[in-house]
């Protein structure tokens, strides 16, 4: 093992790395730190300029009107359920299709996947309206099914899952043919355990797309009760005029925490799923 | 900064600019080109030259895995709702080119993809070519009610684009932003990528999530802090450089560095997602390898050149396919810090199109959202030219 | 929706032909009237922000007079609320009613969404005439304004007090010598800040030209080169060349404790900015100036918000007994002592609450000078383009004149979407 030939070189390089990564580290949590402690501080505290770091004035008066003002459980709720259901499903079927995309040999395969990657590149708010229009049509409006639907199976989780399923090898697959397996069977049994690190990556991807998703929920919502976080946050903080901090700050940091839960909790699963998409 | 009506749909707290992979590698063959890691590598004999030691580890743990669990032969057979001997016989049957072999691939293989295509093809793929057609119509804001109603114009929009000032502005801007903005990034990325992945860094967990927060940090926060280090005379940069003896000028407001800071800013934002990536590359290549260059008396710098940069040349065209996407459409550093100013000097292509939606024309912004997609599939074609791996 | 498909293919065979706008019927139109009575049934009602948590509060009331009606009433973000408003109208899933920018009436007037104010249910002559003109669209009425805002000189007292300017200034000449005194006897850095140019520019310049007695359109064509707007571009420009505005754009945040410390002696802002300068602890340390005034009638700009019934709405005749209900003098004042909105209905400035405020009673002087930009569906283009040509006097890399050829000629070949 490397470790065991640290030398004198190593000793000075592994202190230089240390001062390095640390003060890059620094840099990179500063605004986060700042959106952390500044969210306990008074709103004209917060609008201070220069910005203060440590409060002045300690308080949980933020807290306390973000958590009155808004009704934060229906949000709450309805940011939860899309996002879990949006991740399951873009899980489900992202990986079937996927599958297929890189084990079945099927007519019209090459073709799916081109058009696949094609859409991927064209901006959402190119196609906000058009989707609106067509979620009027199909009754969706102001329903959570139609704030999961459109994201419920995205390309890029195809892309993904057909990626790391390619370097699944044939031959465990042929050997489950022979043995008379169904193709669900084989997918089931023994793809998708094979791909756990990459289901992980996509959970967490999806999960923090759909979590943080603003444009499309105001959109489609045509009601209070539908909004998820984000339409919220918005609707209370950001006025014509001005912005009121206080709830922005707290709710900032409200919104970002189980994101970052969700990415501690996979993100070893996460490294190890690219490194196994073929792209060492 | 006080979000006028019509500000950024992007305004979600935290909202991680393209941090959601869109790979687009122009030609899908060769996104299966650079394949494999190692299993397949190793089991179906495709030499692709690649790590054959821990490929032979986890290919065979995994066959072994695989077998064990369906040591109930009959079992599994009777499941299947197939008896084991015909069953053999009907396999290599449908596994041979048969018409019929033909037909129940199809079937199964659509069966698996059907969900995925239902989904896309009506909430993806609709408004894709809806909005295709919108960019060859005059369609405007107001039409919206009526917008069968609207002329025909064809490709007049696309050669409007090219008289339109701010367009070829835009353009620059974020030609700028993605030729210098893309390696800047990747390099920061990597090196701290090497670092952590050095085995002389410990609380692994804390430098991965650190270093990851400015992808998911809201970006108001980020806005704030960043403003309050450009200040003029306050700032803690021109701090600094007070310290060292130099006046500096007041970045976010100066023509000439105004965009260079955004740049800068989008590096340090969008390194993160990079680093996890190259991390995962990194660590897929094994060490036993680094341990014989090491006897061979390669040193640390010949190592990295010689064998570590090779070996991530798949991994590098990922995150530069991904990271080049992401500053095509560069939107939300300029919006916010700078409002694509001074005098247009930061206005990017996103933006100026994000603008032309609100002024409500539609079918001129989205001709102008093609163009972006057509610019991201060339420079990807770029990219694979470029990166295309060696096999050792 | 097979429907909807079908007729889709039929119209895209028939594109060549059929395809095309049909020119415009033209002409003042007249609302149908509005039934009498007490309102019943189910009100749906989208407000913006603050508006839109707040405005429960004079629903409740409106349910109390009239208990047979229940009015919902959804807040929507300002953030993304126009792109929500538009792809509601494509969508068509209109509520009943809606608050509306002053800006955005134009162009969702021009998408026939919206209803006509029906005739003597809601008079024109009760409202501020530039608010009222800002919901009149070729001449017909599609909303009526709410609340109003307009634009007045924040001072900080103590540096105008040290450089000896006792009284506003009257005349450009006057604002000048005033910012020129603050900056040398007054000990502000700064005589003044003038937003330099990007968005929301013109909300500052545009007075200058109406001061000077031009328009930006006539009714009949854009007026952006005329000598009178040329001149107040120069006027603008002076400030940057003298020194007595910086040409740095500031923040939000970064104005309020500069005018307080005194590095700015002056900015021009609306009346939201008494909150932010008080909660910083300035109250009693600026003072309100009115805009100068020039040959021309018009002093300042007028904004705020409208409310509009739209065409497709399930319940238009409680809708508008709704709007109509907000309108009354009372309500107005009710709901400035709730939201801190300026009533867009005169006579509500007759009541205590507003005329006893010395601070607010410039404000409502200044708002029977305020003028608001044309009513048409192109103007957020042209005021974005108007802005590029300001920031590039403010920085000085364009001449006033230069400037206002290339607004006009930017306007006119943008038009006015008729």
């Amino acid at each position: 093992m490397l470790s065991d030939q640290l030398r004198g070189r190593d000793r000075v390089a592994r202190a230089a790395l240390y001062v390095l990564l640390i003060g890059g580290l620094v840099f990179v949590v500063g605004p986060f730190v700042w959106m952390l402690l500044s969210s306990f501080k008074p709103e004209a505290e917060i609008r201070a300029n220069p910005p203060t770091w440590w409060p002045h004035e300690l308080t949980l008066a933020n807290y306390g009107t973000l958590f009155d003002r808004l009704d934060f459980p229906t949000y709450f709720t309805n940011s939860a359920v899309v996002a879990v259901v949006t991740t399951v499903g873009n899980l489900l079927f992202c990986s079937a299709a996927g599958y297929a995309l890189a084990k079945l040999p099927f007519a019209g395969k090459r073709v799916l996947f081109g058009i696949v990657l094609g859409t991927l590149m064209v901006p959402s708010i190119v196609t906000i309206v058009p989707l609106f229009v067509l979620s009027s049509n199909l009754g969706l409006v102001n329903t959570l099914a139609g704030l999961i639907l459109p994201y419920l199976a995205q390309a890029i989780g195809v892309f993904l899952m057909r990626q790391f399923i390619l370097s699944i090898p044939d031959d465990l697959l042929e050997a489950a043919r022979i043995d008379a397996a169904s193709e669900w069977r084989i997918f089931w049994r023994i793809v998708l355990p094979l791909c756990r690190p990459a289901l992980a990556a996509l959970g967490i991807l999806t999960f923090l797309a759909s979590w943080n998703n603003f444009l499309w929920p105001l959109v489609a919502a045509t009601e209070e009760e539908t909004y998820t976080l984000p339409v919220a946050l918005a609707l209370y903080a950001i006025g014509q005029n001005r912005t009121e901090y206080d709830i922005l700050i707290a709710g900032a940091v409200v919104v970002v925490l189980p994101v970052i839960i969700v990415f501690v909790l996979l993100q070893r699963h996460f490294v190890r799923g690219i490194a196994t998409t073929g792209l060492k | 900064m006080p979000r006028r009506p019509d500000a950024a749909d992007t305004s979600a707290p935290g909202s991680p600019p393209d941090a959601a992979p869109n790979r687009v590698p122009a030609d899908p063959s060769e996104a299966s080109g650079p394949t494999p890691a190692t299993p397949s590598g190793e089991v179906s004999g495709a030499a692709s030259g690649e790590a054959p030691g821990s490929a032979a580890d986890s290919a065979a743990g995994s066959a072994s895995d695989v077998r064990s669990s369906r040591a109930p032969g009959p079992g599994t057979a009777a499941d299947s709702g197939v008896v084991a001997g015909p069953a053999v016989g009907v396999r290599s049957g449908r596994a041979a080119n048969s018409p019929r072999g033909g037909l129940s691939r199809a079937l199964t293989g659509w069966g698996f993809a059907l969900p995925f295509t239902l989904l896309f093809l009506v909430f993806t793929a609709g408004p894709v070519v809806m909005s295709l057609l919108m960019s060859l119509t005059d369609l405007r804001g107001t039409d919206l009610l009526n917008p069968f109603n609207v002329n025909i114009v064809g490709i007049d929009n696309y050669v409007r684009l090219f008289s339109d000032a701010k367009f070829l502005t835009a353009a620059g801007n974020t030609a700028v932003f993605v030729v210098v903005g893309v390696p800047l990034t990747m390099a920061l990325s990597l090196v701290v990528a090497l670092g952590l992945n050095s085995g002389l860094v410990r609380f692994q967990t804390v430098f991965r999530v650190g270093y990851y927060l400015p992808v998911v940090t809201s970006i108001v926060a980020i806005s704030v802090v960043w403003r309050f280090v450009l200040q003029p005379d306050t700032g803690l940069l021109n701090e600094i450089l007070r310290f060292v003896g130099i006046d500096g000028p007041n970045w976010l407001n100066n023509q000439t560095f105004a965009l260079p800071t955004l740049i800068v800013m989008g590096a340090w934002r969008n390194l993160g997602f990079g680093m996890v990536i190259f991390l995962a590359g990194l660590q897929a290549i094994p060490k036993d390898l680094y341990e014989a260059a090491t006897i061979d008396g390669a040193r640390r710098f010949a190592q990295f050149r010689y064998l570590t940069v090779p070996m991530l040349r798949p991994t590098m065209l990922f995150v530069a396919v991904i990271t080049t996407i992401g500053y095509v459409q560069f939107f939300e550093e300029p919006f916010v810090m700078t409002q694509g100013g001074p005098l247009d000097s930061t206005l990017s292509l996103a933006f100026h199109t994000y603008n032309q939606f609100g002024f409500g024309n539609y079918g001129y912004a989205s001709a102008m959202g093609y163009v972006l997609f057509v610019v991201v599939v060339l420079l990807s074609i770029v990219w694979f030219r470029l990166l295309r791996s060696n096999v050792e | 929706m097979t429907r909807r498909l079908l007729a889709a293919v039929a119209v895209a065979a028939l594109a060549l032909s059929a395809c095309g706008r049909d020119s415009d019927g033209g002409g003042a139109q007249e609302g149908e009237a509005v039934a009498g009575g007490k309102a019943s049934g189910d009100i749906t009602v989208w407000a913006m922000g603050t508006e839109g948590e707040k405005l429960s509060v004079l629903a409740d009331a409106f349910m109390k007079e009239n208990p047979d009606a229940s009015v919902k009433v959804t807040p929507v973000p300002w953030d993304g609320a126009h792109n929500k408003l538009s792809s509601a109208i494509a969508g068509q899933q209109t509520p009943d009613v809606t608050m509306l920018g002053t800006t955005w009436v134009g162009e969702f007037a021009k998408t026939g969404a919206l209803d006509v104010v029906p005739p003597d249910f809601v008079k024109e002559a009760d409202f501020f005439p530039g608010a009222w003109e800002t919901g009149v669209v070729d001449g017909t009425a599609y909303s009526v304004p709410w609340y109003v805002e307009t634009r007045l000189l924040y001072v900080n007292k103590s540096v105008a007090e040290k450089a000896g300017v006792t009284s506003p200034p009257k005349t450009w000449a006057e604002l000048t010598q005033a910012a020129k005194d603050m900056q040398a006897k007054g000990g502000a850095k700064w005589g003044i800040y003038l937003q330099p140019g990007q968005m929301g520019a013109w909300q500052t310049v545009m007075p200058f030209v109406w001061q000077n007695g031009g328009d930006i359109y006539d009714g009949q064509g854009f007026t952006l080169d005329s000598p009178e707007a040329v001149g107040a571009l120069e006027y603008y420009k002076s400030f940057y060349d003298a020194g007595l505005s910086t040409r740095d754009r500031l923040r939000e945040g970064e104005t309020e404790p500069k005018l307080l410390s005194g590095e700015i002696a002056s900015f021009v802002s609306g009346p939201w900015h008494i909150g932010l300068l008080d909660e910083l602890g300035g109250e009693g340390k600026y003072e309100l100036w009115p805009m100068p005034t020039g040959s021309g009638d018009f002093t300042s700009f007028i904004g705020g918000s409208n409310l509009a019934v739209f065409k497709g709405a399930k319940n238009r005749d409680a809708a508008w007994k709704f709007v109509s209900y907000l309108m009354k003098p009372d309500v107005q004042v009710k709901w400035y002592q709730t939201v801190a909105d300026l009533p867009s209905v005169q006579a509500a400035w007759d009541d205590e609450t507003l005329a006893g405020d010395a601070q607010l009673k410039v404000f409502g002087d200044q708002l029977d000078k305020a003028k608001a930009p044309p009513s048409i569906p192109t103007w957020e283009q042209i005021a974005a383009g108007i802005d590029t040509e300001l920031e590039k006097i403010a920085k000085g890399t364009e001449s006033a004149a230069d400037a206002a050829k290339a607004m006009q000629s930017q306007a006119t070949s943008i038009g006015t979407g008729g």
